[in-house]
């Protein structure tokens, strides 16, 4: 299952998630989305959320399998 | 999206099925007289109390429907000049496809209702074709599938909108 720290690193930055829907042309609802872990986004949307949220993608999902990931 | 007329669409199309059900009802067990002489030719059609309630209860119900229906869409239309939905519309406007994440979402549901439809239509296929009743319940049948898709869609839309928060 693919995790993320999307709504970490939003609230670190203190976006809300229209702030960060906006951002990525994206939905509100599409951000609470990937935060619950119920939709995968494509490359392109984890490439703007990277970017948004400043990191990269990799730091920003991971698969739940990869123990070696730092979080 | 609470208020998202999109999202209202199936609630709407459950309420217009149920009130042609009710018309149906109230259509469907009329009192016939058929006169057939050599000096008379007549067919008299009584509808019972209970179907006059159901008949024209119904076409009102239905006629108050509609104006507040169309002037919810004419709103959400003047809300959203870039997402304007047809008063009769070939694609299903409750399909949400903002983004990504909506595609997604209607996907799912979408995916559920074809399930549905893929074995209740064969299904009804034989009921129409060996059932002893008449056949005004094949047409309850139908109308049964019909709502059963939109109730199928809507729970599974609103599932995932149930749980979201700021």
């Amino acid at each position: 299952m693919l995790k993320n720290r999307v709504k970490e690193l939003r609230a670190r930055y203190g976006f809300t998630q229209s702030d960060l829907g906006k951002q990525v042309d994206v939905t509100r609802q599409t951000i609470a989305f990937i935060e619950k872990g119920e939709f995968s986004p494509s490359i392109t949307l984890s490439l703007k959320l990277a970017k948004a949220l400043q990191t990269n993608v990799n730091d920003l999902f991971w698969l739940e399998e990869d123990d070696d990931h730092e979080k | 999206m609470k208020n998202d007329f999109r999202k209202q669409y199936p609630l709407w199309m459950m309420g217009f099925i149920v009130v042609l059900g009710m018309f149906l009802f109230g259509v469907s067990s009329p009192t016939t007289h058929i006169v057939n002489t050599e000096t008379e030719q007549s067919i008299l059609v009584e509808l019972g109390p209970i179907g006059v309630v159901f008949a024209i209860g119904s076409v009102i119900l239905y006629c108050l429907m509609m104006i507040v229906f169309y002037a919810q869409l004419k709103r959400h239309n003047k809300k959203n000049p870039a997402e304007k939905i047809s008063i009769f519309p070939i694609r299903p406007p409750e399909y949400l496809e903002q983004d990504e994440g909506m595609t997604h979402i209607t996907r799912k549901a979408s995916q559920k209702v074809y399930t549905f439809m893929s074995w209740s239509l064969p299904l009804l296929a034989v009921f129409a074709m060996f059932s002893p009743f008449s056949r005004i319940y094949t047409v309850f049948v139908i109308l049964l599938i019909a709502l059963i898709q939109y109730v199928i869609y809507y729970v599974e839309i609103r599932t995932h909108f149930k749980e979201e928060d700021e």
